[in-house]
């Protein structure tokens, strides 16, 4: 029977001592789809990803990747998956070419196909002419192509990125964007991805997950999601920090539902949002108050995650991941 | 596309690496042993309590009295022998650094029957040094009229071939210790900084068997091993080394830094298995290696430690290292049984540390 899922999350737990990291995550993501997981650091999406790759063991519950059960044969699974993880882990030391060989021959691809699949690859990542140079000497967004073109040699059905755009530019992002469309057009692969950045999941995803407190809090198409909450826009002001609970307060007046955030309120707008804004300002101007700025946007993911959450996606505070190797010379 | 060619793949990786930094992995090799080499190359110490051992052939109060002569002071240790061949089988396990025989006619002192002959350990030259000077210095006290008939002379012998000289005896002992730091160093840090740079990871995600990241790390930290031994023994020779055992001992050495570099790559990879942090390891590696070299004899022979260092040198795998080597490059030839054992030795404790090392790898939750 032919597999209808490329994965299936079957009510997965994972505790660490009595702190549930996941907590029941159910989820099927359909072959040939590009499924983006979001959530603020520490709602589970690092430990969810990481049951993916087989990394760590669920508590209780299943995993099923392309039919095959994650814990009975993890390593069927990974010669069937691509993984791109949050840290870029090309080895600066060696060139483009020795790289992909390195990891071609660590995903078994046969002797007689490993040229092919280094120049695959080296297409793929439009690194052809870098192909003799030593990736230390990439620039950042050369590096994940690179990176992510490594993960696609053994022509995987599925792959999994770890947040693949995080400290990119906006070019390089685009890039990965395109390599990325390209290989789930052309070669169907099924991409699985967490992000934080809400507007690369509104653009590039078909579907999009949000996880919160190790549970699956909302879960549809961007269009689905941005109706679900019912917005039809959204109205923004930002002021001064002494002054946010007192907008607030004006904003309950006018009978809208703030959300403060940062130096941010927030409220959606409803039918007459545009009566709203001018009862606002009226009302801010003889409480002598000055906003920075006073926006109506259409709604946008950001505001259905803060809607869902009640934060915004936060930067990691990531681990230390520093020059350790140019100080010490790695010891090689 | 067993586990033995995800290892290879892995030591591949580690090799074109190494080949990429060739001149700073050369220079490092370089530094150690050379300033070694110019540090202890120019001078010895004069260490006390020297055991030698004593014949007496001689009865009467001239021998004894060359004996008392020979004990006052501090600089050596007699233990008495009835007969030569015992005192030069002490002589040959290096338990005694020198052997006295006082011939029978001594106390008469009927001609050359006063010589003394000294058999030197010159495997141990700080040792043998102070014996010989000891004992001059005894012979001279003996012409005294009073004391002695005849003049007392002193022939001196050399246990092993006269070419070796205290720089063949430092240059074994840096072997064997910068084999040691080379597998501390390289495997642990390569662990280390692919955990930190996320490598670790991205090796665990392919299908590979994860134990062959193990055992490719340990294979590296062994060639880092004989690497950093092999220059340091050409700088040696250069300096003015001999190995006495020739080629076949070239390859017995070798053989022997292989096995240490198996050992304690083993060990590197049992503590590193789970740290995260380079400075906490290398603090921890240096702490624990370089007393090891030290109490292995590799400076000062384990003879002249303190007794109460003595068992944590008798499990110590680099005393026996130290040991081999310095029997190939000074006295010559490595006797079967003690490459035997040693071999034994080292490759017990590779398996033991490989078999830690197992067992804080296996969970590759703890390896992210």
């Amino acid at each position: 029977m032919a597999e209808e899922y490329a994965v299936n999350i079957d009510n997965v737990v994972k505790k660490f001592g009595d702190f549930a990291a996941v907590n029941g995550v159910s989820l099927k993501i359909k072959k040939g789809e590009i499924f983006g997981l979001l959530g603020p650091n520490g709602a589970g999406k690092s430990t969810t990803i990481s049951m993916l790759l087989g990394l760590l063991q669920p508590t209780s519950g299943k995993i099923i990747i392309n039919g095959i059960d994650m814990q009975k044969d993890s390593s069927t699974v990974r010669s069937h998956v691509g993984v791109v993880t949050q840290e870029t882990v090309v080895e600066p030391e060696l060139t483009a070419e020795q790289n992909l060989m390195i990891f071609g021959r660590l995903y078994h691809i046969p002797k007689a196909e490993m040229q092919k699949s280094i120049e695959f690859a080296l297409k793929l990542s439009d690194l052809v002419q870098f192909r003799k140079a030593y990736a230390g000497t990439f620039s950042g967004g050369m590096k994940r192509r690179l990176e992510v073109s490594k993960s696609l040699m053994h022509t995987p059905d599925i792959i999994l990125l770890d947040e693949p755009t995080t400290g990119l530019d906006v070019q390089n992002r685009t890039q990965i964007w395109n390599l990325l469309r390209e290989i789930n057009k052309k070669q169907g692969v099924t991409i699985l991805m967490t992000t934080q950045y809400l507007e690369e999941a509104d653009q590039l995803c078909d579907r999009i997950g949000i996880i919160d407190h190790g549970k699956l809090i909302a879960l549809g198409t961007p269009d689905e999601l941005r109706k679900s909450i019912g917005l039809s826009s959204v109205i923004e002001v930002t002021v001064e920090k002494e002054d946010l609970q007192k907008v607030a307060a004006i904003f309950k007046k006018v009978g809208l539902e703030p959300t403060v955030l940062n130096n941010k309120v927030t409220a959606p707008g409803g039918s007459n949002a545009t009566k709203k804004i001018e009862m606002l300002l009226n009302s801010m101007s003889t409480s002598r108050i000055n906003a920075r700025n006073v926006s109506m946007h259409e709604p946008t993911i950001d505001d259905v995650f803060l809607k869902l959450t009640g934060s915004e996606v936060r930067d990691s505070s990531g681990e230390y991941q520093g020059s350790a190797r140019g100080m010490i010379g790695r010891g090689r | 596309m067993g586990l033995l060619d995800d290892t290879y793949t892995l030591f591949l990786r580690e090799l074109l690496i190494f080949k990429k930094n060739i001149g700073m992995n050369l220079g490092r090799a370089t530094v150690f042993p050379l300033l070694f080499v110019l540090l202890l190359g120019s001078f010895g110490s004069a260490p006390r309590n020297v055991p030698i051992a004593v014949v007496n052939y001689a009865s009467g109060p001239a021998a004894l009295n060359f004996i008392n002569i020979l004990q006052s002071g501090s600089s050596v240790n007699i233990v008495s022998q009835t007969t030569q061949q015992q005192a030069m089988s002490l002589l040959s396990s290096s338990s005694v650094a020198a052997v006295v025989v006082i011939p029978s006619g001594f106390s008469t002192g009927l001609g050359s029957q006063s010589t003394v002959h000294v058999y030197l350990d010159n495997s141990q030259p700080q040792s043998a040094e102070v014996a010989s000077a000891q004992v001059n210095a005894a012979a001279v006290q003996s012409n005294a009229p009073a004391i002695s008939a005849a003049p007392v002379s002193v022939i001196t012998n050399y246990a092993y071939g006269a070419s070796s000289n205290y720089i063949s005896f430092v240059i074994g002992g840096i072997l064997v210790m910068v084999a040691s730091f080379g597998a501390v160093f390289s495997a642990g840090f390569t662990v280390i900084s692919d955990r930190q740079l996320g490598n670790l990871k991205a090796f665990l995600t392919t299908p590979i068997n994860s134990f062959s990241v193990l055992l490719s790390k340990i294979l590296y930290g062994t060639f880092q091993s004989v690497f950093s031994a092999y220059v340091g023994l050409i700088i040696g020779l250069l300096y003015g080394a001999t190995i006495a055992a020739g080629l076949v001992g070239f390859i017995e050495l070798i053989w022997i830094i292989f096995l240490v570099g198996l050992g304690f790559g083993s060990l590197a990879i049992a503590l590193a298995a789970r740290m995260k942090d380079l400075q906490t390891y290398a603090l921890i590696g240096q702490t624990l290696v370089l007393p090891l070299s030290f109490l292995g004899g590799a400076f000062v022979p384990t003879t002249l430690l303190p007794k109460f260092l003595l068992p944590v040198a008798a499990v110590d795998p680099l005393t026996y290292a130290v040991n081999a080597v310095r029997d190939i490059m000074i006295k010559g030839s490595l006797p079967l049984t003690t490459l035997i054992s040693t071999s034994i030795i080292l490759l017990a404790f590779s398996s033991i540390m490989v078999g830690l090392a197992y067992v804080f790898f296996k969970d590759t939750s703890k390896q992210i």
